[in-house]
């Protein structure tokens, strides 16, 4: 698989799909099957007040194309997008997408929108209500997006709807990266299960964010890492069956006491 | 929503009440004694001076008339004189052409040749006199800046953009016209055209390529969202240059925000700093 850490161009759809198709093209060249590129990749990060203007149907004019791409190489690209609504071009979800050459094969709303700090993602998206993991021929393969990353359930929820592989995509700022370091590597070997975490690089109103993506495999260890702070393009092989041995070695899935999760969910809701 | 000339249409007295309340809240929850305004004998500037007055009360009020050699219009001067002496206020007429000269003979750098690089020296200056006077007397400075004006970013960053308060800054040029007309702006300053007053024989209609009443329009179909094929239809103009609005618009965030900065800490300047402007004396 691919870790297309892409700098974006704010509000300038036309140019990151030019920019993804040709990352895919390269990607392909080098064997992959999977291309991953970050949070929003579509439209940038900081658009603001933009995102409505920006934001498409799933499926629309942007997974058409990113389909067709898919569909030349093919090879299955996960990007991500402003996602308009059916029911109102007032109500936007930040979308992560898994096209593949038959066209969308699955999409996801993330659920945990970070509206803090320099972050005002609540002000324009609604949340994702569910997980959903999607078989393709490389693999079960979940989805979530950067903030998600900082709740082991969604991680967990994912792996245990059967995915081999849980893919992040994200906009993370450089002042957050100690955090991220320290949760991707838990999240998969909490899990273990191969994770690709695909972040995005440049700056943007001021918002430099550090790229740093990774393959990470069941144990929590590094298969493979995109540059700090700079465009990149890694290729890296996993055999999903590793997962399984990690299993017996770090046995937590067999370990799960499923009654600690109802009690935990009566003391978050209070 | 169809664009029509209607939607432009104000309650000048309820707006009236609502920045005048504002502007006297402001002004003393921050501890200041008064607003210093520069009059140019426009539309703007009257239309902030008499809401001023009427915030605070002639004494506490000062207008500065800025006139300089090469933009010198007797007219403007005498039409910032008739406002001042309408609302009884203290105004100080300041030449600032020794100023402007000093600068161009001592940066080594100038250039005669580069007009809008002169050109924005003018209101900086003029700023640097208004706030002279702020300090001098424990007065903010007021702004005169309208919301068309804003928006397409037509003023000078840190010139005319320079200012403690801005009364009619969500007023479109064409709303601050009707506003001037209720306050009792003299007519003849409201029905000439505008003009930055930068450099000779300058309009801003003429600069801008529209008049106001349909470029207000278009603002405010920007400001709602509105596609600009829509916009472009329902105000009858062609489309690339509803998008060239827009991307004017678009291109001058950065002279309504405070300067960029990188985000490195904790909290940052312009990024997630979010305090009142003002806390309570």
């Amino acid at each position: 698989m691919a870790l297309a850490q892409m700098e974006c161009v704010v509000g300038d759809k036309e140019a990151n799909l030019t920019k993804m198709r040709e990352m895919v093209c390269a990607a392909k060249e080098e064997g992959a099957e999977l291309v991953i590129f970050p949070e929003l990749s579509l439209t940038g990060y900081v658009c603001r007040d933009l995102f409505y203007e920006l934001a498409e149907p799933v499926p629309g004019p942007s997974t058409e194309k990113m389909a067709e791409v898919a569909k030349e190489e093919g090879v299955l690209i996960v990007f991500g997008l402003p996602e308009r609504s059916h029911v109102s071009g007032s109500v936007l979800y930040n979308t992560a997408v898994l096209v593949g050459p038959e066209g969308v094969l699955g999409s996801y709303r993330k659920m945990h929108l970070p509206t803090h700090s320099v972050f005002e993602e609540k002000r324009y998206f609604r949340p994702g209500y569910g997980a959903g993991v999607f078989e393709t021929r490389l693999g079960r393969i979940g989805m979530m997006i950067c903030y998600d990353v900082f709740f082991p359930e969604v991680a967990r929820l994912l792996r245990l709807k059967g995915a081999q592989l849980i893919v992040a995509i994200s906009a993370s700022p450089g002042v957050r990266r100690a955090y991220f370091e320290t949760l991707l590597s838990a999240r998969a070997l909490e899990n273990t299960v191969h994770l690709a975490y695909v972040n995005l690089v440049g700056r943007e109103d001021g918002l430099h964010f550090w790229g740093g993506s990774r393959l990470i495999g069941p144990t929590g260890s590094i298969i493979a890492r995109a540059r700090y702070n700079e465009e990149d393009l890694v290729v890296a092989e996993v055999d999903l069956s590793d997962a399984d041995r990690a299993g017996i070695f770090l046995p937590m899935l067999r370990d799960l006491r499923p009654e600690l999760f109802e009690e935990l969910g009566r003391e978050a809701r209070r | 929503m169809r664009l029509r000339p209607e939607l432009l249409e104000i309650d000048a007295e309820s707006v009236t009440w609502f920045i005048t309340n504002f502007i006297r809240d402001y002004v003393s929850s921050v501890g200041a004694r008064g607003l210093v305004i520069g009059l140019s004998g426009g539309l703007d500037s009257s239309a902030a001076a008499f809401l001023a007055v009427r915030a605070l009360g002639p004494n506490r009020v000062i207008g500065l008339i800025m006139p300089e050699e090469e933009t010198y219009d007797p007219e403007s001067i005498r039409h910032a004189e008739m406002v001042a002496e309408s609302l009884g206020i203290k105004v100080d007429h300041v030449d600032i052409t020794p100023m402007l000269k000093a600068f161009y003979s001592s940066l080594p750098a100038y250039d005669p040749s580069d007009d809008m690089a002169r050109a924005n020296l003018k209101p900086r200056v003029r700023m640097a006199c208004l706030y002279y006077y702020a300090n001098r007397y424990g007065y903010l400075v007021c702004g005169t800046t309208d919301k068309s004006e804003a928006m397409l970013g037509y003023y000078t960053k840190w010139g005319d953009g320079a200012a403690d308060i801005e009364p009619i800054m969500d007023l479109f040029k064409t709303q601050v016209r009707q506003l001037a007309r209720y306050l009792g702006v003299p007519e003849e300053i409201i029905r000439k055209p505008s003009t930055p007053g930068l450099l000779p024989g300058q309009t801003a209609e003429g600069e801008l390529g529209l008049s106001y009443d349909v470029l207000d329009l278009v603002l405010y179909g920007l400001e709602h969202f509105m596609d600009p094929r829509q916009i472009a239809e329902d105000v009858g103009l062609p489309l690339d240059v509803v998008l060239a609005v827009k991307r004017r618009w678009l291109e001058n965030e950065h002279k309504r925000r405070v300067p960029i900065t990188i985000k490195l800490a904790y909290r940052s300047i312009g990024h997630d700093f979010r305090l009142p402007y003002a806390l309570r004396r």
